[in-house]
């Protein structure tokens, strides 16, 4: 069923950018009233017919084979009903059957016997083809993966369409041109030579335009899909696409070859110059046309799997680069830049040997020397060691929740060595080959989520750290990750004070959910974009502070303030005990207590506690005190420099950790 | 037949093929158009509504006859917050008091409605 599908997906992804090149390329070439060149036109008409019903008949199948897709069995891909449903009731289906109806309307046309002794009717029979065979090809990145890429669905659309509509006018229009080239490279093609020297002309400069418009939108498009490097070595999209960009360097070699070489031979229409070079010419083409042939395979089957973005990545490397390897290490670091100088001077060659001719093989070399002398010099510093999780994205968001999961995780398996709070200090790590690591240091940067997951999972070989693989589920892993990100975020927390530092967001707050009595659950999440205080409180100390905020919660709720007070023993009949009077209007936590108490003692442990948290998501300032009334015109202060801030662009703070 | 006026032809056909389509997914959108405005016409005239909504009794303000809740979503009106609501009649405030989980009844002609009944849960 694949095979056939993936067949299918070729043939008409072929075939409709065969009829797309076939139309563009006659008219590029234009009316010709030399006799070979009329031959020749009406054969490429006659293939673009073939091509029309080749696309229908494929697409045929394809709907077939989605349509078994959709049911989840062979047979729906008979039946009527399921196939109407396909058709009508997805998009997928609706794109199919507009452009099957383009498709049928464009074969009917070719196979009709019309005129074009005229120019105007050349002109409008021709451009009529060009129409609806772009017309047919276009709508096809509304059904791709370029339809379900979210947010910016309209522009990965254009620029999938754009895509296809530059590869329908390159690779579609070589077929027809090596036809060209050889029907004028014959001995009584000659009246046509001129005609097809002029068509290749045009073709080239055309060709050459779809190729940067090709890479232009087949980068942005790869930007959609794949976004990383990991998502590029380490899925099976990212391969694809890589094996894609390798036949296409090939491809482009031979058509640089067409262009530069064989292409300026061609002048003289004399019976016997540049005969050969078209001949040849032809030949190349066809092989350039063979190859672009080929990329539609691996393009079919990128259609059918699933983009890099949405895969877990494997990586393949032993080690990554990172400029977090050079933190604290000034050395490596002044080698790292001394390379990367080096290696500039090495491309500079590269361009100065591009542009001045008469230099350019001594240039290249130079330029190959201190590129290869560049990146010996400055990539081995940047080497961090990796592991093929390293890149995985946890399955697990950053939530109160997850984090006191992972703490008792922690507990039963891991304080032993590390320590009850992540020293490293247990007793069983003492007499270890490596001293057990002190998981609250600050080495987030140079080691992802996904290390620390294969570490967990596999162990550090000659380290004693053993792996957990049989024991801790997958989750379960990802939960000990969270609970290890709050336990070293919080002891950086430490030094977090009451005053707000301007512009310094590094602190997130880890979502919660929480219900007020039986209304229905909400999380923190949910008030991104005005300023949260969380106020982790205890009765009776903190009587004179909650009375104190109660009584100017008009003036926070001016300011965009959002109180949310969580009682610290969890009391489900914490609105009844603080009692009528005051007024305490603002959330009080009833249900989700417990877990948010849990998880924020990390960053603070007080009997009463007050965490702001700006409009992203992260926690700006931490107030540790009795519950006794304080100024209160210290945290409007704060809440309007917070208030005056600039939102930066990457709104939301990473959900999991990174 | 002259080439120009057969495509002319098909263009023809083309364009009215996909006036057509707009015409009929246009057509439908109209119509649910219509459909919603007349509900929403429906909720603003001067028929009588009625929810019943579970939440928690944040003040109680007896001279003013007003009620403070934390409620839940009451759909077609409001969603998830706190505010006061007007009461019925005094003895409906008297019934519970601060801290409550309550289910109570909501009533009356937008945006004229009040607390006309009120029970503790749990």
């Amino acid at each position: 069923m694949y095979a056939l599908g993936l067949a299918a997906r070729w043939l008409h992804l072929a075939s409709s950018v065969l009829l797309v090149g076939a139309a563009a390329m006659i008219v590029m070439a234009g009316r010709s009233d030399r006799a070979t060149a009329q031959r020749w036109e009406r054969r490429v008409l006659a293939s673009a017919w073939i091509w029309a019903l080749a696309a229908l008949a494929s697409g045929v199948v394809i709907v077939g084979t989605q349509t078994a897709l959709f049911e989840g069995r062979a047979a729906a891909a008979f039946e009527p009903r399921a196939i109407g449903q396909m058709l009508l009731e997805t998009q997928a289906g609706r794109v199919w059957l507009v452009r099957a109806g383009i498709l049928t309307i464009l074969a009917v046309f070719l196979s009709l016997h019309v005129s074009v002794e005229r120019r105007a009717d050349w002109r409008a029979a021709r451009g009529e083809v060009a129409m609806l065979a772009v017309a047919a090809l276009l709508p096809l990145a509304a059904s791709g993966h370029a339809a379900a890429v979210e947010p910016d669905t309209a522009r990965a659309i254009a620029s999938d369409g754009l895509h296809v509509l530059a590869a329908g006018i390159w690779v579609g229009g070589l077929v027809p041109l090596a036809r060209l080239l050889r029907a004028a490279a014959t001995e009584e093609g000659a009246d046509a030579r001129p005609y097809a020297v002029l068509a290749a002309r045009r073709f080239s400069r055309t060709a050459l335009a779809m190729i940067v418009l090709l890479a232009a939108t087949g980068a942005g498009l790869a930007i959609f899909h794949v976004g990383s490097v990991a998502g590029l070595v380490g899925t099976s999209y990212g391969r694809l696409l890589l094996g894609k960009l390798a036949l296409l360097a090939l491809a482009l070699a031979i058509a640089a070859l067409n262009r530069s070489v064989l292409l300026a031979r061609l002048g003289g229409d004399g019976p016997t110059v540049g005969r050969p070079a078209m001949r040849r010419l032809s030949g190349f083409v066809l092989v350039e046309a063979a190859l672009a042939l080929a990329i539609l395979v691996i393009v079919a089957a990128m259609n059918v799997t699933p983009p890099a973005r949405h895969e877990p990545p494997v990586w393949p490397f032993t080690f990554r680069l990172s400029f977090a390897a050079l933190e604290g290490r000034a050395e490596e670091a002044t080698r790292a830049l001394i390379g990367s100088q080096i290696g500039i001077v090495g491309l500079v060659a590269l361009i100065a040997g591009l542009a001045m001719r008469a230099w350019r093989l001594p240039l290249a070399a130079v330029a190959l020397a201190s590129l290869g002398a560049g990146a010996g010099l400055a990539l081995p510093p940047l080497a961090i060691d990796a592991y093929p999780t390293t890149y995985l994205r946890p399955s697990v968001p950053y939530q109160a929740g997850a984090i006191v999961a992972g703490a008792a995780l922690y507990q039963a398996n891991c304080a032993g060595c590390h320590g009850p709070r992540g020293a490293g200090d247990g007793p069983e790590g003492r007499g270890l080959p490596r001293a057990p690591a002190d998981l609250r240091a600050p080495h987030t940067a140079q080691h992802t989520a996904g290390d620390l997951f294969w570490w967990i999972s596999h162990g550090i070989p000659g380290s004693g750290m053993p792996g957990f693989a049989s024991r801790l589920g997958e989750e379960q892993c990802w939960e000990l990750i969270n609970y290890l990100r709050a336990l070293s975020a919080g002891y950086a927390a430490r030094n977090m004070g009451p005053t707000v530092e301007r512009d310094r967001r590094w602190l997130v707050a880890p979502d919660f959910t929480f219900a007020v009595g039986p209304t229905p659950p909400r999380a923190l999440k949910d008030f991104r974009g005005r300023t949260v205080l969380v106020v982790l409180y205890a009765l009776p100390g903190s009587r004179a502070r909650m009375s104190q905020l109660a009584g100017r919660e008009g003036t926070l709720a001016m300011l965009g303030v959002e109180v949310i007070a969580v009682p610290i023993d969890a009391d489900p009949d914490a609105i009844r005990r603080l009692g009528p009077d005051p007024r305490v209007l603002f959330p009080v936590v009833t249900q989700g207590a417990e877990t948010i108490v849990a998880a924020y003692r990390l960053f603070a442990v007080a009997p009463h506690v007050e965490l702001l948290v700006d409009r992203q998501g992260y926690v700006r300032a931490i107030t540790r005190g009795s519950g006794d009334a304080a100024d209160l015109d210290a945290l409007v202060a704060r809440v309007q420099q917070l208030n005056a801030e600039k939102i930066a662009a990457e709104a939301a703070p990473e959900e999991h950790v990174h | 037949m002259r080439a120009w006026k057969a495509v002319l032809l098909i263009d023809l056909a083309l364009i009215v093929g996909v006036g057509w389509g707009y015409a009929f997914w246009g057509l439908r959108e109209g119509r649910l158009e219509r459909e919603l405005s007349e509900a929403r016409a429906a909720a603003a005239s001067g028929i009588e509504r009625r929810w019943v909504v579970e939440g928690v009794v944040r003040a109680i303000f007896p001279e003013l006859g007003v009620i403070v809740l934390t409620h839940g979503d009451i759909p077609g009106y409001m969603p998830a917050m706190t505010m006061g609501f007007r009461v019925a009649s005094p003895k409906i405030q008297e019934a519970v008091s601060v801290g409550d989980a309550v289910r109570f009844t909501l009533q009356g002609v937008l945006p004229n409605v009040a607390v006309t009944t009120i029970e503790k849960i749990k």
